[in-house]
């Protein structure tokens, strides 16, 4: 037997983590009452670009996922692993790289996001440049724990470390395949997929980001911090076995429950639903994991913050994902989709499960980094009620709203018309809901103020320990010579090796089944002769539309309802977004689909009601859009913009981009034509006019054959678009 | 010919059959193996995160 080794921990990068995450977790979470409130309060967009809900939510969605949570999961991590490992972090220096390159991630989108630089790509909104940050920051980081692994002193790799390899492989995945996109600009790309293609690719990400930055890396850290702070054993290592390889098998398939019912081909549908339901078992076999390690220790709860908060987190996590396979069955999703339901799911995720986990670990970890006690159990206490309170005023009214306006759109009266026909008779109906909502958001938020107060004194009543001293025999007995041989050895019968190979090959799996068949689809959509690429000056309106955000209250996919087609038009069919680079289903009505709003206004409505909703629409919550009137149409990118969705098989002609600025003019006087006998005045060089020309181009290259007659003529009408 | 190819693998409903089967395959290989680990390997396993002997001063604090 070799000597013990003697070796130091480092907390340094555990502090640095635990601080980003505490600052982050404020910052995110007052942009999410700031959206909250903007929702009943439409002066609070404040008339500015910067500071309106399209720009702000998805600020507010990417602090608290990849800001808060993403370096909380790095704090627990970056502790735990050294002291299951019984090593120190494989590098310093890829340590602080991970720390600096992801804060600076999250600056730079917290500069950009309001600046209006989006792909609009749910969870995925940072422009290129940043991706490519994210992808040498993500490697790093994955080099750092494979390497530390590598270099352990304890043979078993804990159950933890598992979560933790399939989170680093699985990100690294699902981000470079998600965020394929061709740059037309600094700040500007497209992504490489279209239309149907696009949103399965953007789900297949969306759900698995889910899975694998919210849930995977958190599972991990139940299974270290919770027997820690219980001072027992988790309750079954077998169950958390199962528990993992079931886990990472089965979520990566689950992704098409997000768009059920959209033109996606049925049995794709099918089989993410069915997914999705067996997800229920491993989840709750985890949850049950977790909650009996508690067994014998329940008084411990009574007295210990840190449990209380342990134990709704998993709580939460066994409410959320029991919810979650039920809206994925495809009856309830056809009333849960696009409302507030899906807003109340997540949140039980994000506040119970990643919030009170989160905020469960700092406080277990502050009095051992600093060594000292907890400036304040009482106030710990305090902050434990007082963010259960808010969770509940948070969630339970985003159900009431959720399940109002699913039965309000699809009600009909005894005459067989919409009982509601106006989209905003259920916005209104919803205001009170959304007032309470951010009378949760407020009480989660004082609570977070609570608790940084509580850090803050208890680090400085204590003494930072920068390195913990630890001492552990080393892992094989060395022989001296050929240490590539050792290595070699290592390697091949290493298990952590062989362990990442098998979880990617088990997320592979599950992707390709999705992805390959999407290959195909790409195929397989219907053409539809009479659906042609956006003009010049349409372009320049969706990247507007798609700058402010707009996605995020209003979806562009009618279901195959009568509620929707009676209130919207004719369904969504797969064939009419085939030049859509990227895609904007959405995923929330907030405001009514827009699929088939082309042609259903005037152009002076439009700009009276981009200017000032509620001169339109009395009562609107819609933020105002005043800048669009004055700021400049930038027709000088539209050549880059032209060649690049070119590239991407988008049919322009040669010399288009040559001509496309005189074109988008010319387009765009016939506009203020349009306008003028609407009595409104305005310049044909103006952002608004582009956006107008772009809604009222939607949805109508299936409707309006005239103009087109030899394509209008293969249309039967209904358009059979549907394979 | 590949458009040919591809409008004829029809019988694309076999892949949801193809991964129901996986799935349950590698679902029952799981069981099989984790069934016939030893319990003491697993409860040794299990109190990694309380072994101590490499984490002590965060033991010396836990007296709270």
């Amino acid at each position: 037997m070799n000597g013990v080794e003697t070796f130091r921990y480092d907390n340094r990068i555990v502090r640095a983590f635990a601080w980003a995450t505490v600052f982050w977790g404020f910052v995110g979470m007052s942009v999410g009452l700031l959206a909250a409130c903007q929702l009943f309060w439409p002066e609070l967009n404040l008339n500015l670009p910067f500071t309106t809900f399209g720009r702000i939510r998805p600020l507010h969605t990417n602090a608290v996922i990849f800001a808060f949570v993403g370096n909380g999961m790095f704090t627990g991590i970056y502790y735990s692993v050294q002291r299951l490992l019984k090593t120190r972090m494989y590098s310093d220096a890829l340590s602080w790289f991970n720390f600096w390159g992801w804060n600076l991630i999250i600056v730079a989108a917290a500069v950009t996001l309001p600046l209006g630089l989006t792909t609009s790509k749910e969870y995925a909104e940072l422009e290129w440049p940043i991706d490519i940050a994210i992808t040498v920051v993500w490697i790093a980081f994955t080099v750092n724990l494979l390497g530390t692994i590598l270099r352990r002193r304890e043979r078993h790799m804990y159950v933890a470390i598992w979560f933790y390899i399939a989170t680093a492989v699985t990100v690294a995945l699902l981000h470079v395949v998600n965020s394929l996109e061709l740059p037309a600009g600094w700040f500007k790309s497209y992504s490489i997929f279209a239309g149907v293609q696009d949103a399965l690719v953007q789900w297949w990400y969306g759900h698995n980001a889910v899975a694998f930055f919210l849930t995977t890396p958190y599972l991990g850290l139940m299974y270290y911090f919770l027997p820690k702070a219980a001072e027992r054993p988790v309750f079954s290592y077998r169950l958390s076995i199962i528990h993992f390889w079931a886990l990472i098998f089965i979520y990566i398939w689950a992704g098409p429950h997000h768009l059920l019912y959209t033109a996606l081909p049925d049995w794709v549908q099918s089989l993410g639903m069915v997914f999705s339901v067996m997800l229920v078992a491993p989840s709750w076999g985890g949850m049950l994991n977790g909650l009996l390690t508690l067994r014998g220790a329940w008084d411990k709860v009574r007295q210990d913050p840190v449990l209380k908060f342990l134990v709704v987190a998993v709580t939460a996590y066994g409410m959320a994902t029991l919810e979650g396979p039920t809206l994925a069955i495809k009856s309830v999703n056809a009333l849960s989709h696009y409302t507030d339901w899906t807003i109340a799911h997540v949140h039980t995720g994000a506040l119970g499960w990643n919030g009170f986990l989160t905020f469960g670990m700092l406080y277990w970890l502050f009095p051992r980094l600093y060594r000292t006690r907890l400036w304040s159990t009482r106030l710990a206490t305090y902050h434990f009620w007082i963010g259960l309170l808010g969770m509940m005023f948070y969630v339970v009214p985003m159900y009431v709203s959720g399940v109002t306006a699913g039965l309000m759109w699809k009600q009909f009266n005894a005459d067989g018309f919409l009982q509601y026909g106006n989209f905003l008779e259920t916005t209104m109906r919803l205001l009170p809901m959304y007032r309470l909502r951010a009378i949760g958001g407020t009480l989660y938020l004082v609570g977070v103020v609570l608790m940084i107060i509580n850090l803050y004194k208890t680090a400085r009543s204590g003494q930072f320990e920068p390195e913990t001293e630890a001492q552990a025999p080393a892992l094989r007995p060395a022989p001296a010579p050929a240490v590539a041989r050792r290595w070699t050895h290592r390697w091949l019968e290493g298990v952590p090796v062989t362990f990442t190979v098998l979880a990617t090959v088990a997320v592979l799996i599950g992707g390709l089944v999705e992805i390959v068949p999407m290959l195909l689809i790409s195929s397989n959509v219907p053409h539809i002769a009479s659906v042609q690429p956006y003009t010049p000056l349409e372009l320049l309106g969706r990247d507007i539309y798609i700058r402010e955000g707009c996605v995020g209250c209003h979806s562009q996919m009618v279901r195959p309802f009568r509620s929707e087609t009676e209130r919207y038009g004719e369904y969504s069919k797969s064939g009419e977004f085939v030049f859509d680079h990227p895609f904007l289903w959405g995923s929330k009505r907030t405001g009514p689909d827009l699929h088939r709003v082309g042609g259903k206004y005037p152009d002076a409505w439009h700009y009276n009601h981009m200017n000032d909703p509620r001169s339109t629409s009395p009562g609107s919550i819609m933020p105002r859009y005043p800048w669009l009137l004055t700021q400049k149409l930038d027709t000088s990118s539209l050549p880059a913009r032209i060649r690049t969705l070119r590239r991407l098989g988008v049919p322009y002609p040669p010399g288009a981009e040559d001509t496309a600025a005189e074109e988008a003019m010319a387009q765009a006087r016939q506009i203020v034509e349009n306008l003028k006998a609407g009595s409104v005045e305005a310049e044909p060089d103006r952002e608004i006019i582009a956006l107008i020309a772009y809604l009222q181009r939607l949805g109508r290259d299936i409707r309006q054959p005239a103009g087109v007659p030899a394509t209008a003529a293969r249309l039967p009408a209904p358009a059979p678009a549907q394979p | 010919m590949l458009e040919h190819f591809v409008r004829n693998i029809g019988g694309i409903g076999i892949y949801g059959m193809v991964s129901l089967l996986l799935f349950f395959a590698v679902f029952v290989g799981v069981l099989i193996r984790v069934c016939r680990l030893r319990r003491s390997d697993l409860e040794a396993a299990a109190r990694l995160p309380l072994d101590q002997t490499a984490d002590k001063p965060a033991q010396t604090e836990d007296e709270s």
